[in-house]
């Protein structure tokens, strides 16, 4: 069997609200392997979001261990986790995220730029142009519709050419057709690069363009997943 | 259910969401409203202490002034007729000579010799106490004397020394505490002395010709009418050159003095409003940016656009009366708690109190300021459409306004500029200032919007690739039009008001203590007699330390008409036409001497009277050759015609007169002679050892310690605008932390995303000091355009001096505005460098 690229082992997660300590995760063990695409689906609430952005070092666990390829997010600091996101993830969120201030290519580029990649715009250019936008280059985020500006977004992520690709709800704020043609895009460059996908989902249609699904519920694996989880 | 009454309703609602959003509105507002405030009750103060002590100031209730004469002895009986009581005072500059252990030393003294009825109302405070009756008395043969304290401690003087004036010598008897028409005196060259006037007799001092004035003060009953008893003086005296005053105002020179600084600070005051307005603005436009879902709703339910608005300038207006009315308080209170400093640093009596006037005045201009700067982005809100819920949500008030508000904006901006004109009297003055403002004000609007258009297209260049940080940086200045316009504006025009006084007070300081001594006398010496100018002129020649001796006779006179119309009528109040003047007369020009127009007498001229005036003052009196001057020389008028005109330099602090006249003229006139001396510094002590010791009744005044003198006031003018300049600087700081403050979110959302695509933390306090750094330095370098614009055309124009520009201070300036942009980025950089990125994108999902 092929060592898993993501490990988590009794993760827990508890953060301070307004009400009080709320236990978002409890007990969770996951593996993904390298090369795996696996979709994180549940009610709103459930914890999924949370996970995923455990495992982009986004989030600290409480307590129990993340490790993505074989380094142990929770005992790096925040800075080693920022070098380490640019080196080996790209990540996509439901509200797109980018830089208000910087044109579409400068978005793309950034990452590329902080690690300090001397073709950063020119890889930037191209992946602009995988994703249909090499025409808007210069375009603000206020000046492009949602669905392009999830594109951008979409090759802002690949560009680092990551191992591993978090999406959380990509398709979230966007209409059906628009949803369905992220979606394409996001698997096409999964695709290209080879990299390891964890998508969250409200939709189980979606989640099931995946290769593994894993069901969450307040805060924990449902069984029917955690004994996929385990296969 | 009217309009107005709905809108009330719904901004009452409203308001209840707290003030949180609109501390900087409140704190801008406040600021400004209490530094004008405070400058008009301290201003006030002072009239009121001139007022109430009128009559002890100026020595009686009313004051007939003559100058180079005592009354003749009809005058003296009308006024004692006129008068319950009169006192006579002569006032004049002198040297107060000291022998000790075969040594003598000098110092120059501003000489008051009274009679036994001084002073009519108050007391003289004398050390030890006792009466000044008793303090000038004979002691044992010899008169006292009484002096102030730093002439004493100068001249290393105990009780009981002996002192002489001219060639009366005196006792010393008491140190003066205090005199009650002192602060009258206006400004003195000399530390005060007392003595009477019956024990000058000797001295040599008052001789006919010497320059004295006298002064005979009036305590009249109080039921005499003083305007009635001042036409009665002013017909029996019309040919006698004398000026008036009364106990109305007793000392109208400090109350002008303090009306024209105190007028100058409100228009500083005005300068931090301005610069608070934009953080008003900022507030107001944040304000309603939130709002827009509010207003779409409002609108989407039926509400039109006059409701909207109402709604919103109630809520603002409820705001502004209560940041007004913080300022009031503020204004009000902080010079009653510091009245004890204040009073003891004032020269003058001051009765600070609470009044209503300046409170007025304060609050006006704080309600003005207000509304010109919320009126813009109020009438924004009429842009919000009910589709504004389905869209971006912050882009719903922004576009252009209807031409109304354009014209509102307008009207309450003149009637802001009108109010101050009319309430400072400095109409002139205050339309520059204005128009300074507003050039100021627009000048870094532009410079901020391109700062910004050329930002954006500099992170988009090649050159930047590479540099993310920078790039970055570079980006969210031109990305960002809100801030980088808040940011350049308070801070560049905070900074530009500093720059500006920084340039004046250099070039001021500079013109009086650097250009000057370079070619100015060494001294100063009057009343030499006709009899006596040979022998100085003799003793200075055979020092080899002196390098140049010039003199003029010289007499004073008052112009009183022009043309045979009153002077004041034809020329206003221009200085020259203030109290007496020097005159000269000479056969021909000096060898200096430039005729710019019209021609010298001829040497031998005895015809009737002619003037040469000097060019500059005749152009700005409005005077043409032909003109004719009627000028009262020790009571008796004489009027000639201008027959040329030539340049006075004053600024080197030679001899220079503004009339001179052909010797025919003044023959028979008794007359002095002035001399300035040029030499070594170091023989400086010498000189005025020989001279004094040869002619004791002359005066020799240290150019030195004149220049010193006049460079202590104006030291104390430009403290106290200084600290205007740092009431505006620190609204502008407000601002900025105002701004700083409601980009923090944004900042806190820009972070989190760096932190996601992998940047560390040090790289983004970086690109956040990058930015504020580059605003601090862009506000600081058109400060300094325009702090030496202002320094130049003040200091050009209004002081008539040459400019240079000062580069310490306009250095500063730049790193002062960098520092406090990098301070205030940096104190609000805090938050988005410790947040959490995953709570911080999911909140935003």
């Amino acid at each position: 069997m092929t060592a898993p690229i993501v490990s988590l082992t009794d993760v827990n997660l508890s953060l301070d609200g307004n009400a009080g300590r709320i236990d978002i995760l409890k007990h969770i063990a996951l593996d993904v392997t390298a090369g795996e695409t696996v979709g994180l689906i549940g009610p709103s609430g459930s914890g999924k979001s949370s996970l995923l952005m455990l495992l982009g070092g986004l989030e600290r666990a409480t307590a129990g261990q993340v490790r993505v390829l074989d380094h142990d997010l929770t005992k790096m600091d925040e800075d080693a986790l920022a070098r380490f996101r640019r080196q080996y993830m790209g990540i996509v969120f439901q509200s797109f995220h980018l830089i208000p201030t910087m044109s579409a290519l400068e978005n793309v580029a950034l990452p590329l730029e902080l690690s300090g990649q001397s073709d950063a715009f020119e890889r930037a250019e191209a992946e602009l142009a995988a994703v249909g936008l090499d025409h808007r280059t210069g375009h603000y985020p206020s000046q492009m519709s949602g669905g392009e500006q999830q594109r951008v977004a979409l090759a802002r992520a690949a560009v680092v050419r990551p191992a591993l690709l978090l999406a959380d709800e990509p398709t979230g704020n966007l209409d059906e057709t628009t949803g369905a043609l992220i979606m394409d895009l996001l698997f096409d460059l999964r695709d290209r690069h080879g990299a390891t996908l964890v998508l969250v989902t409200h939709a189980r249609n979606l989640a099931e363009r995946c290769d593994r699904v894993i069901r969450l519920r307040d805060g924990m694996i449902a069984p029917e997943a955690a004994a996929e989880a385990a296969e | 259910m009217s309009t107005l009454r709905m809108a009330a309703k719904i901004a009452r609602r409203e308001l209840t969401g707290g003030l949180k959003g609109f501390r900087v509105f409140l704190a801008c507002l406040a600021l400004g409203v209490a530094a004008i405030a405070a400058i008009g009750i301290v201003r006030a103060g002072i009239e009121a202490g001139l007022e109430r002590e009128g009559a002890a100031i100026l020595g009686g209730d009313a004051a007939v002034q003559l100058t180079y004469r005592f009354a003749e002895p009809d005058e003296r009986q009308w006024l004692e007729d006129t008068a319950v009581q009169v006192s006579e005072i002569a006032d004049f500059r002198s040297m107060l000579v000291v022998d000790r252990d075969g040594q003598t030393e000098r110092g120059l003294t501003q000489v008051k010799a009274v009679d036994d009825a001084y002073p009519i109302y108050g007391t003289v405070r004398l050390t030890p106490d006792m009466t000044l009756q008793d303090a000038l008395a004979n002691q044992d043969g010899i008169p006292g004397v009484v002096i102030d304290p730093v002439l004493v401690d100068r001249l290393g003087l105990s009780i009981g020394d002996a002192v002489r004036l001219g060639l009366q010598e005196f006792v010393l008897t008491a140190l003066i505490d205090s005199a009650p028409d002192e602060a009258a005196g206006g400004f003195g060259l000399g530390p005060r002395t007392i003595v009477a006037t019956e024990a000058l007799e000797a001295s040599g001092l008052l001789g006919a010709g010497t320059l004295f004035e006298t002064e005979y003060r009036l305590k009249v009953s109080e039921d005499q009418d003083l305007t009635a008893l001042r036409t009665a003086v002013e017909e029996r005296f019309s040919d006698a050159g004398i000026r008036w005053r009364d106990r109305r105002n007793g000392a109208p020179g400090v109350s002008e003095f303090v009306d024209r600084l105190s007028a100058f600070l409100v228009l500083v005051g005005l300068t931090g409003l301005a610069v608070g307005g934009v953080g008003v603005a900022a507030a107001v436009r944040s304000y309603l940016d939130e709002k827009t879902t509010v207003i779409a709703t409002l609108r989407s339910l039926g509400a039109d656009a006059r409701t909207i608005f109402l709604t919103y300038i109630l809520q603002i207006g409820a705001l502004a009366l209560f940041g007004i009315a913080i300022g009031l308080v503020l204004g009000a209170l902080i010079p009653i708690l510091l009245t004890p400093t204040i009073e003891a640093r004032l020269p003058v009596p001051a009765a600070i109190a609470i009044r209503p006037g300046p409170l007025l005045e304060a609050g006006l201009y704080g309600l003005l300021a207000a509304a010109i700067f919320t009126i813009w982005p109020l009438a924004r809100t009429e842009n919000v459409r009910p589709s504004a819920l389905f869209r971006d949500t912050t882009g719903g008030a922004d576009g252009s306004i209807r031409p109304i508000w354009i014209l509102t904006t307008g009207a309450l901006l003149i009637a802001l500029v009108g109010l101050a004109a009319i309430l400072s009297g400095l109409i002139t003055l205050t339309l520059w200032a204005a128009g300074a403002i507003l050039g100021a004000f627009i000048v870094l609007l532009v410079a901020a919007d391109l700062i910004r258009r050329l930002s954006k297209r500099l992170s988009q260049t090649k050159t930047l690739r590479g540099a993310p940080t920078v790039r970055s940086a570079v980006g969210a200045i031109g990305g960002q039009a809100g801030e980088t316009k808040s940011v350049i504006i308070s801070l560049g025009l905070g900074l530009s008001v500093l720059a500006a006084v920084g340039q004046i007070d250099w070039n001021l300081r500079n013109a009086i203590a650097q250009d000057l001594p370079e070619v100015a006398p060494s001294y100063f010496v009057v009343d030499i007699q006709n009899d006596q100018l040979d022998g100085i002129r003799g003793l200075l020649a055979a020092n080899p330390a002196v390098t140049d001796v010039q003199s003029a006779p010289m007499l004073r006179g008052v112009i009183t008409m022009i043309n045979d119309t009153p002077a004041e009528e034809v020329a206003g109040d221009h200085w020259v036409l203030q109290g007496d003047r020097g005159i000269t007369y000479s056969a021909l020009p000096n060898e200096n001497t430039k005729i710019t127009s019209g021609a010298w007498w001829e040497a031998d001229y005895t015809g009737p009277p002619q003037i040469s005036f000097a060019t500059e003052e005749a152009m700005e009196m409005g005077l043409a050759l032909g003109d004719t001057l009627t000028i009262n020389v020790l009571g008796r008028d004489i009027t000639a015609e201008i027959t040329s005109f030539r340049e006075v330099d004053f600024s080197t602090a030679g001899i220079g007169f503004i009339l001179s006249m052909n010797p025919a003229a003044l023959q028979g006139a008794p007359h002095t002679h002035i001399a300035t001396i040029y030499a070594d510094e170091a023989a400086e002590g010498q000189i005025l050892r020989d001279i004094a010791s040869a002619y004791p009744n002359i005066t020799a005044i240290r150019v030195r310690d004149a220049i010193a003198r006049v460079s202590e006031v104006l030291a104390g003018i430009a403290a106290a605008v200084t600290y205007g300049a740092l009431a505006t600087l620190i609204t502008g700081g407000i601002v900025l932390i105002g701004t700083a403050a409601a980009g923090e979110r944004a900042r806190i959302y820009e972070g989190a995303i760096l932190k996601t695509l992998g940047a560390p933390r040090r790289a983004i306090l970086i690109n956040f000091a990058l930015r504020s750094a580059f605003l601090g330095l862009t506000a600081g370098i058109i400060a300094i355009f325009a702090g030496v614009l202002a320094g130049w055309a003040v200091t050009t124009f209004v002081m008539d001096t040459d400019f240079r520009v000062e580069p310490v201070s306009a250095f500063g300036i730049v790193a002062g505005g960098i520092l406090v942009t990098v301070l205030t980025g940096l104190l609000f950089a805090w938050r988005p460098l410790s947040a959490r990125p995953a709570q911080v994108l999911r909140a935003r999902e």
